[in-house]
């Protein structure tokens, strides 16, 4: 363990060599301690979160009496057992559902993020009457319960006649994701100085292309932050796809993930994980692939008012 | 200069999209709903006005009382939790592993991206008594104190799902909350360590005070989210036993859609809608104040 | 810079591969959705997501026997989740936008206010008109009417008797006789427990396993009338015989009946508890047949089941022969799409739904179904007692509105651990009966 005192990954100047710190003198038997104490922690931590997992991809290779029967954290009876699998993909459909949920995440978060960075810096960088109360009115609509516009929605889609499509889903998810985006989008401007705007303006930029050259580099890896939020948010939403999904070619995968349920309640326990896994580790592929730039926009761009 | 940035078609353009769909799609709906609390129903038997008696019912139903405190309960315990769990986790990533916790970030990252249903049933099966006994009372009776049957009463119940929220959030607000530590400057914790603070006193006197802005924001992000709850425990407990794991949330989608009550359910969500706003604004009007302290 | 720009690229290509996707998947929704509704001319069947039986049973019929209505009013199925099933069907009523037929919902109330709204066929008139009045069983009818005040406005895609199922091996061992009264149920748990066999598997996590004991017995004590009286407001059930009720089921669970921690047990937990030789009794409905009927899940064995009525109370109105029955979700018809095809679809239906799922779904439906089919013998065992039967009785919850179902379901699992006092229990449910 290197007893370099630097902070590990500071986005913009992690490969700037840190000063030594003075803790290098420390005694030997005191560090060694230090790093015994270090690892069981760090391996605490790591079961806690680790060992569910495991759990849910060994409940995906055990049959329902297997899964029944045996004890909770008993190891799969056969590790090549891909019964739950196929079953998942065939009757479970998951592959169309996965589709529907990417059909349905991506064009929303991309509204979402484009509408929303657009408001918060004409909320935050224009100047004029009633900015504020926008902004609140905004703010407001982090307070309201999803379940509260449901009713007025399905009547309104009902009428357009958007019954029957994604567009329901898009078209909401783009809309519950607006606030808390203008809302922290509007702060991460805020914390820009606006002598760069002013700047800007003197050199006679107008005000679109100032947003577009100036305004969005600023706070690049602040979006990245937003949309990974919201992305979470979309993706597991259970309540607005369970209302506007009305047949099963249009399910997303939370919704699909009943589907491995009984008129009575009973449960496929083994088909059911075996499609959590496959939702799991697709996910996990786009986050790996994604990660380095996930932790650095998180890190660069928090919110800090 | 000032015109430049007051000009009214451009605010028009950027915040036009946003301001057309947020309106349409939520602050209609939003207000469409609230008119619903002057009426009873449902869209089956139709609407009838029933003046305030929606509220009058609001005041006495013990059930609004119940799904009030088991929500405030909840969101005050769950945000004391996940932030300071996350802080911890947060704390550990730079002052202990530092540049190795890149892997351990991403791993306790990771159970955020989980579905909900799939976590509710992981948790179901971690804590469970019979048949079987689940990994968390073998563990108790391991200890020598004695299995629980978690789900039979709402105060165990209630912990289950606090430790569900738990695990499933810490990550996140770890990294949320890392960002706000990284960005505390080298120099001040080194004239700190000069001045022979080290350990907790570190931590306590010049760490924690600098990352109270990121703190709050965070305390902001979680507290909505926990008075908003509602697939979590849908999923885990369904409210139960009897109603007392009900959140006001899945109080009101009771009402409205299963008991057909729409008139009600509007007039619980509004007093939901109520209760975010002004925690919030709390929240929000301190965090400020306190930024433009720091 | 290099590195960051390549990202945004492949990102920028990313969202507009994305919104081409979008932009094909949702016209070819749209397609879909206006060859469902605008033309009106498709039968559209709104199905509960759970259940297959009905959709597989009508996509069987459409290919063979009712081949002529299929190519006037193809068949089209849509699927809701059980979660979010009534709540669809009221946003659907409220839009008059309901499909040609449909599951009814998880409660009976439900669609007695879309009847109310008169957007429903009346079915018993169609089947006159179509002179095919007897395609519905009595029993299954005598349920209809008891369910939906005296009117027939569903069609009963299953029948289902409910009754106490027991492990025969398990009785035998331990010297016992299916019980015939509460006395002997009573008697039997005890030495069940003494034996250290759960003596009853119970989904105490769903509810309404438990609160079905709590119905049957009201049946047994009071009569066949016992629950219709307080839906009528003659009776509550804080009345000192209604609450005796519920004080018995409540003393079943401290002798310990269910075992431990009955309210952490599932539904398919209790099954595979009974079938796996675990618990000596098992209280469900004759649907569990499929399950009864596969040895992957039954490692007793069917022949080792048996089945009798609830059990009579001493001195009780009521008797075992009054079977508990339902029509699981029945299906109902939208008066707006009754057009030819609809009506074609209803006449066949009426000759071919129970034999095509008895057959081939092994599920017993309300319909008559003359068949020469090889059943199993657990199978033949229930129709005979179905053919038996000459009054039927409903379950705890059947008459009461979706509050009060929600109160007794969720609270029946602290009336049996004792948590809850049976005069707490049934003022709960009474409170929301209103």
């Amino acid at each position: 363990m290197s007893s370099t005192l630097s902070q590990p990954l500071a986005p913009a100047t992690a490969a700037a060599p840190r000063s030594r710190p003075p803790a290098r003198r420390r005694r030997p038997a005191r560090a060694v301690w230090r790093s015994v104490w270090t690892g069981a922690l760090t391996a605490l931590v790591l079961v806690v979160v680790v060992y569910p997992l495991v759990w849910l991809v060994l409940g995906s290779l055990k049959t329902q009496p297997e899964f029944l029967n045996n004890p909770t954290f008993a190891l799969p009876e056969s590790w090549t057992n891909l019964d739950n699998y196929v079953t998942a993909v065939t009757d479970g459909n998951l592959g169309t559902y996965a589709r529907n949920s990417v059909i349905a995440v991506l064009p929303s978060l991309a509204l979402t993020i484009l509408f929303g960075v657009a408001a918060g810096f004409a909320l935050e960088v224009m100047v004029w009457k009633g900015r504020a109360t926008t902004l609140l009115l905004f703010l407001a609509g982090i307070m309201v319960p999803g379940q509260m516009i449901l009713l007025p929605l399905f009547t309104m889609y009902f009428e357009v006649g958007l019954t029957g499509s994604l567009w329901p889903l898009i078209i909401t998810y783009t809309a519950i994701g607006l606030p808390l985006t203008v809302f922290m989008m509007a702060t991460f401007f805020r914390g820009v100085p606006r002598e760069i705007f002013e700047a800007a303006t003197l050199d006679g930029a107008n005000v679109l292309r100032m947003f577009l050259a100036v305004g969005l580099p600023l706070v690049r890896n602040a979006i990245f932050t937003v949309a990974l939020v919201q992305f979470f948010f979309i993706w597991n939403d259970l309540l607005i796809a369970l209302t506007f999904t009305n047949r099963d070619e249009l399910r997303t995968i939370q919704v699909g993930l009943l589907n491995f349920r009984g008129q009575f309640g009973q449960v496929d326990y083994g088909p059911t994980f075996a499609a959590v896994c496959l939702n799991v580790f697709g996910t996990l592929a786009i986050y790996l692939f994604l990660n380095q730039r996930v932790m650095k926009g998180l890190t660069a761009g928090s919110v800090k008012g | 200069m000032r015109h430049v940035l007051g000009d009214r078609r451009a605010i028009a353009l950027l915040l036009g999209p946003a301001l057309v769909v947020y309106t349409l799609v939520m602050l209609v709906p939003v207000v469409w709903s609230l008119g619903y609390t002057f009426f009873e129903g449902n869209t089956i038997t139709g609407f009838e006005p029933v003046g305030l008696d929606n509220f009058a019912r609001l005041a006495a139903d013990p059930a609004v009382r119940e799904a009030l405190w088991f929500t405030a309960r909840f969101a005050v315990v769950l945000t004391i939790v996940q932030v300071v769990v996350g802080y911890l986790l947060a704390l550990l990533y730079v002052f202990v592993l530092r540049r190795a916790s890149g892997v351990v970030r991403t791993l306790v990252f990771f159970p955020v991206v989980l579905p909900t249903v799939a976590v509710a049933l992981l948790f179901q099966q971690l804590f469970e008594s019979a048949p079987r006994t689940g990994p968390v009372n073998a563990l108790l009776e391991a200890v020598g104190i004695g299995g629980v049957d978690w789900f039979a009463s709402g105060s165990t119940a209630f912990w289950v799902i606090i430790a569900m929220e738990t695990w499933r959030s810490m990550g996140f607000y770890a990294v949320l909350l890392y960002a706000g530590l990284v960005d505390i400057p080298e120099e001040t914790l080194e004239s700190a360590r000069l001045d022979g603070a080290s350990g907790p006193r570190l931590v306590r006197h010049i760490v924690l005070p600098l990352s109270l802005p990121v703190l709050l924001s965070s305390v902001i992000f979680s507290i909505n989210g926990t008075l908003k709850v509602f697939d979590s425990v849908l999923a885990l407990t369904n409210g139960g036993p009897g109603s007392q794991t009900t959140p006001l949330t899945l109080y009101m989608y009771q009402t409205s859609f299963t008991y057909g009550e729409y008139g009600f359910g509007s007039s619980i969500a509004l007093l939901l809608t109520m209760l975010c706003l002004v925690v919030t604004l709390f929240i929000f009007r301190s965090s400020r104040r306190d930024l433009t302290k720091a | 810079m290099n590195p960051a720009m390549q990202r945004r690229a492949t990102m920028v290509a990313a969202s507009v591969a994305a919104l081409a996707l979008t932009v094909t998947a949702c016209s070819s929704g749209n397609d879909s959705s206006d060859g469902g509704s605008a033309s009106s001319e498709s039968f559209e069947y709104l199905s509960l997501a759970e259940n297959t039986a009905v959709k597989d049973t009508l996509t069987a019929l459409s290919k063979d026997l009712c081949r002529a209505p299929q190519s006037e009013a193809p068949l089209e199925v849509t699927t809701q989740p059980q979660a979010s099933f009534d709540q669809q069907l009221q946003l659907l009523a409220g839009q008059g936008a309901l499909p040609s037929v449909f599951a009814t919902g998880n409660s009976p109330e439900v669609i007695k206010d879309v009847h109310g709204s008169g957007q429903l066929v009346d079915i018993d008139a169609e089947l006159e008109k179509l002179g095919k009045s007897d395609a519905i069983i009595p029993a299954a009818r005598s349920t209809i009417e008891a369910l939906y005040d005296g009117e027939v406005y569903v069609l009963p895609t299953e029948f289902n008797v409910e009754g106490l199922w027991y492990n025969k091996a398990l009785f035998e061992e331990n010297g016992i006789d299916a019980p015939t009264t509460w006395d002997e149920l009573d008697a039997a748990t005890a030495t069940l427990a003494k034996a250290g066999v759960t003596p009853m598997a119970a989904a105490g996590k769903d509810g309404w396993p438990l609160t079905r004991l709590v119905g049957n017995y009201l049946y047994r004590s009071l009569g066949p009338d016992a629950l219709q009286k307080v839906a009528d407001g003659e009776a509550k059930l804080t009345d000192p015989e209604y609450v005796e009720a519920a004080a018995q089921v409540a003393a079943l669970g401290k002798a310990g009946a269910f075992g431990d921690s009955v309210g952490s047990i599932d539904y398919t937990t209790a099954m595979n508890q009974f079938l796996t030789g675990k618990a000596g009794m098992y209280y469900m409905g004759s649907w569990a047949l499929a399950n009864f009927n596969d040895p992957s899940q039954n490692t007793v064995g069917a022949e080792n089941i048996g089945f009798v009525p609830f059990p009579a109370v001493e001195g009780g109105a009521g008797d075992s022969t009054q079977l508990a029955a339902n029509i699981g979700v029945p299906l109902a018809m939208s008066q707006d799409r009754f057009d030819d095809g609809a009506k074609a679809w209803l006449d066949c239906m009426a000759d071919g739904f129970g034999p095509q799922s008895l057959t081939a779904q092994g599920v017993v439906t309300g319909f008559a179904a003359e068949t020469d089919a090889d059943l199993p013998p657990l199978t033949t065992t229930v129709l005979d007692q179905i053919d038996a039967a000459d009054q039927t009785v409903l379950w705890f919850e059947a008459l009461f509105n979706p509050k009060a179902t929600t109160t007794a379901t969720s609270n029946a699992q602290l009336l049996v651990t004792g948590r809850m006092s049976p005069e707490d229990f049934m003022a709960a449910v009474q409170a929301d009966l209103g």
